[in-house]
């Protein structure tokens, strides 16, 4: 009998198919099955095949901007959790946070995350935004991806911006009320831009509410579009790489 | 067993080159900092050797994130009330450097020109900046704005947030301690 081992075991039979099943290549052991895995592979495919090496230097890219998708992954995973406890009524929200913060089990590290994560992240696209700025990574074919990356940036800050009502204490809503009244100083459109965002003269329940469905649904969503289309930018005219 | 990718077809159906290794020839070597082709440039597969590096940064990133949630926690101070204003009353400290400019310059100005202009100039730039070069000696002017930019956004945030104190007034004393005493107050 000229049997392979696989034929000759069912069981190893069966675990062959369905490796192949998910994957199509085997383990990564030479160029050619790493070129298959990054092509066939559906979350790898947002890199290209092969790129240049003085691209992917940590000490030029400085992994600003896949640390910032990695804190908004990490901030929509832990914002799930805490969806699970948060009911925006000025009546509850405080009472759920509380618990949160001191009730249930791991709720203060899920929140204390979603909070250090946010900061960390104005901070490491505001830092990518310095890197590409400083290495000309701007210059064309790449200019619509700069004007992308700065949407991406304002949305970042009103990301953090409307989460910090949410808890619903003294910090929060001053905060708020002090953000807020910076819009009224434009003219015309000010007061009513603040109203709006408001939906109401001060901070109340229609603020919250407002501020939940923006910092939720609205903005994520936005800003996730707008990433998509800044990695796809970044595929398709490639890595800037060394100076 | 040969790589697939060398000399072979790259996704887009182009016959890919072989990377050559770079011969210095006598411009090269008195200008090394000109923008190279791409078949000059050493490439690898981004998996595993880029999707590594991602996965440690994430990991490394995800640790430090859960050591200093363990260790500090986010602030939440008494439910809020509208009745009683903290003194001061401050914006959330990436927003603090506006609220610092509305301090020193007329509401027109601070609240609406300045952020107006610095958001518009921000997604003009790639277009403004005529110049192509990439290399820091040939952008001079741009990076020397840049980085005025930068540092005057970085001290008015530092300055809102750590020299202001009642009514958002200077006060050194929330650095400094006041005196008399042996730790700030």
């Amino acid at each position: 009998m000229s049997a392979t081992p696989d034929q000759a075991n069912p069981v190893r039979a069966f675990v062959a198919q369905l490796w192949g099943s998910v994957f199509r290549h085997g383990l990564p052991t030479n160029d050619k099955v790493a070129a298959r895995t990054a092509l066939t592979n559906f979350f790898l495919h947002i890199h290209p095949v092969r790129v240049k090496k003085s691209a992917v230097r940590v000490s030029y890219t400085l992994c600003l901007g896949g640390l910032s998708f990695f804190l908004f992954i990490l901030l929509t995973i832990t914002g799930l959790f805490l969806m699970f406890y948060y009911i925006p009524s000025v009546d509850t929200a405080y009472q759920n946070v509380s618990d949160l913060q001191f009730v249930a089990v791991f709720g203060d590290i899920i929140r204390n995350m979603h909070r250090w994560a946010a900061h960390a992240m104005v901070i490491t696209v505001w830092l990518h935004m310095a890197r590409v700025f400083y290495q000309g990574a701007y210059k064309p074919p790449r200019e619509f991806n700069w004007v992308i990356g700065t949407f991406l940036l304002l949305i970042t800050l009103l990301l953090s911006f409307s989460g910090y009502l949410l808890p619903w204490d003294q910090l929060a809503i001053w905060a708020i009320t002090v953000g807020t009244n910076m819009a009224k100083y434009a003219p015309i459109v000010g007061p009513y831009t603040r109203y709006l965002l408001l939906g109401g003269d001060q901070v109340a329940q229609g603020a919250l509410i407002r501020f939940y469905v923006l910092h939720v649904i609205a903005l994520p969503l936005v800003g996730f579009l707008l990433m998509v289309v800044h990695f796809w930018r970044v595929r398709k005219d490639g890595f800037t790489g060394g100076l | 067993m040969a790589t697939v990718v060398e000399g072979g077809r790259d996704p887009r159906g182009t016959v890919t080159p072989r990377p050559q290794a770079p011969v210095p020839g006598p411009e090269l070597a008195s200008t090394p900092l000109v923008i190279r082709r791409r078949e000059d440039e050493e490439t690898v597969v981004t998996f595993p050797y880029l999707v590594w590096r991602e996965f440690l940064a994430g990991l490394a990133a995800f640790c430090f994130l859960l050591l200093v949630s363990i260790q500090i926690n986010a602030p939440l101070l008494s439910r809020a009330n509208t009745s009683i204003t903290p003194n001061p009353a401050k914006a959330p400290w990436y927003f603090v450097g506006l609220q610092e400019l509305l301090e020193r310059f007329p509401p027109i100005m601070a609240g609406v020109a300045f952020p107006s202009f610095v958001i518009i100039f921000m997604i003009l730039t790639p277009y403004l900046d005529r110049n192509q070069s990439r290399r820091p000696q040939d952008r001079k002017v741009a990076i020397v704005l840049f980085t005025i930019y930068m540092c005057l956004a970085v001290a008015f945030v530092v300055i809102g947030e750590f020299f202001r104190g009642e009514a958002f007034n200077w006060d050194w004393t929330l650095i400094l301690g006041h005196p008399g005493l042996s730790s700030p107050v």
